[in-house]
């Protein structure tokens, strides 16, 4: 379980000035729980996000992972970013072996079990390619599975289908709720995609920026395993409309 | 699922190989228009009867510089070590020294402003200084050959240690690596392309710090060469320890294209210049 509570974050910029990133941000999220963040820009998305993966360090509030605080990263968190960032110089086995090597962890099995996710995602004969051989969507899938490698507790992922044709990205959305059905896991996912957000998550974590905070978390009461055919349903069409009032009223109201 | 559509290994469409002709034009080309140009050179000179302190031809300047081809080699040879030991010392110092620049911002405002100083020094004008500093040996030219090409050299160094996505550092954070590793796994092999970019421009001037050290303070070296046979009004032997002295800078330029090619394979420049 993660507790969140009273979560802030102020930058300093380099003319001396503060940004507050996040303000008093509270959520619990537990075992196995789908998280989606939505937002528009500069909310405060990614802050939370590394804030939870112990990669910034916190301004005020405090940050709980199975009763422990958050003080740095944790090696049973994964991280898949919106760029797929592989090594250009790596086969795609070696890029989902890198963590584990660079954590020195490699065991007798790592190259099997790397051997297995590629598989499952659908890049089994791909293994002794190099990134640059395969499209953005394949790079990207091997990004997850990069992540998933070490079995992590907790993924957090920042725009993981942000960069990608809306074709692979529906295909991937699909993809990554299977993987999450085989594999569970607490799942922190950062989306512009409202339907997305709906679609994958049990909670949706609306913010608003200028100070970055949570506005909203609203509970899909969608049944599972979830598929595009729900999108009719007035159950997801509430889900939306909610959060694009809270995303879009805001907005209106302060631009009257 | 299946792997996306336009990346499945897909039969390319059966097409002609292009004769050989054509696939190897990009190597003979360029030779079949030097000959057509040397051949334009000899006639030239022959038939307006250019006198050779103007303008040798390239029969004289190949019968003159063959007739004293033992010398011609030793300076040759002169120059090459002189070249070769101030490229390897630029590439031995810049490396850690971009290191040092871009770890903190500390380091880099106190070096910076003296890298910028030593580009400012005119290095002919300091030539002959540091012959009288460093004595009358292979040293000061050395020192000035390294002085030529470690600039750029430091620089592209910098950039490629700057250019790793920060998606991929933050990674390494979240797998706890050690600044060392982070170094050495993600930093340097990323900048591997950027370098070799410095790398080449390294050794195309360390070939020019090589003659300007030649010019002012030496008794060997194909720089050295050219100053005394011009004074001596042995023009085409000039021209012939010019024409080797630009054949040294391509070959040197292509083995660091070859090696570049080898270990860095997925640069983008690679077959480009
Ligand atoms: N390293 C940083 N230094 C200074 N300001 C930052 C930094 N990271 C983020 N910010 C600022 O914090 C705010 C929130 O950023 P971010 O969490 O990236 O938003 P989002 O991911 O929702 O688009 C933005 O205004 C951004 O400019
Ligand atoms: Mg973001």
């Amino acid at each position: 379980m993660i507790t969140i509570d009273r979560a802030s974050k102020v930058f300093l910029t380099r003319d001396g000035e503060d940004i507050v990133a996040l303000k008093d941000a509270s959520l619990t999220i537990g075992d196995c729980e789908f998280i989606a963040l939505v937002g528009p820009s500069g909310c405060g998305k990614s802050t939370l996000l590394r804030l939870i993966g112990g990669l910034l360090p916190l301004s005020g509030g405090t940050i709980t992972m199975d009763g422990a605080k958050v003080t740095g990263p944790r090696e049973d968190t994964g991280i898949v970013f919106q760029a797929p960032t592989l090594l250009p110089w790596a086969t795609i086995k070696d890029n989902v072996l890198f963590p584990l090597s660079l954590m020195g962890k490699l065991q007798p099995d790592s190259k099997a079990k790397a051997g297995q996710l590629l598989e499952m995602v659908g890049l089994g004969g791909f293994e002794q390619k190099y990134p640059r051989e395969l499209s953005g969507g394949m790079q990207q899938r091997a990004a997850i599975c990069r992540a998933l490698l070490h079995d992590p507790s907790v993924l957090l992922m920042d725009e993981p289908f942000g960069a990608l044709d809306a074709l692979t990205r529906e295909e991937m959305t699909l993809e990554l709720l299977r993987i999450w059905t085989e594999r569970p896991k607490t799942i922190v996912f950062v989306t512009h995609s409202i339907s997305e957000a709906v679609l994958l998550a049990d909670r949706v974590v609306v913010m608003s920026p200028r100070p970055g905070q949570i506005v909203e978390i609203i509970d899909v009461p969608l049944s599972r395993p979830r598929s595009f055919d729900q999108e009719g349903s007035d159950e997801f069409q509430r889900c939306a409309r909610r959060i694009r009032e809270l995303i879009f009223g805001r907005r209106d109201a302060r631009a009257a | 699922m299946q792997p996306d559509a336009i990346a499945l290994p897909t039969p390319a469409p059966r097409r002609k190989k292009p004769a050989l002709w054509r696939r190897t034009q990009e190597f003979w080309l360029p030779l079949v228009v030097l000959t057509l140009l040397v051949l334009a050179w000899e006639i030239a000179c022959r038939v307006f009867g250019v006198p050779a302190y103007l303008l040798p031809s390239p029969s004289a300047i190949w019968g003159e510089t063959w007739a004293m081809r033992m010398q011609v080699l030793t300076h040759a040879g002169a120059t090459f070590t002189t070249v070769m030991v101030g490229f390897l010392v630029s590439v031995a110092i810049s490396l850690p020294l971009a290191v040092a620049l871009t770890s903190s911002r500390m380091i880099a405002n106190a070096i910076y402003p003296i890298l910028i100083l030593t580009q400012s020094i005119p290095k002919v004008a300091l030539a002959p200084i540091l012959v009288v500093v460093l004595g009358a040996n292979e040293l000061p030219r050395i020192v000035i050959t390294f002085l030529v090409a470690f600039f750029p050299l430091v620089l592209s160094c910098a950039a490629g240690l700057l250019a790793v996505p920060p998606e991929l550092l933050e990674l390494g954070r979240a797998c706890r690596a050690s600044k060392w590793q982070e170094l050495v796994r993600i930093r340097l092999p990323f900048a591997m392309p950027i370098v070799f970019s410095g790398l080449k421009a390294a050794i195309a001037l360390a070939v020019v710090g090589a003659v300007v050290a030649e010019f002012v303070n030496a008794d060997r070296g194909l720089g050295y060469l050219i100053v005394s046979a011009t004074a001596f009004f042995k023009v085409p032997l000039a021209w012939g320890a010019l024409i080797l002295l630009s054949f040294m800078g391509i070959v040197l330029f292509q083995i660091v294209v070859a090696v570049e090619r080898i270990l860095v394979p997925w640069s983008n420049d690679n077959g480009k210049l």
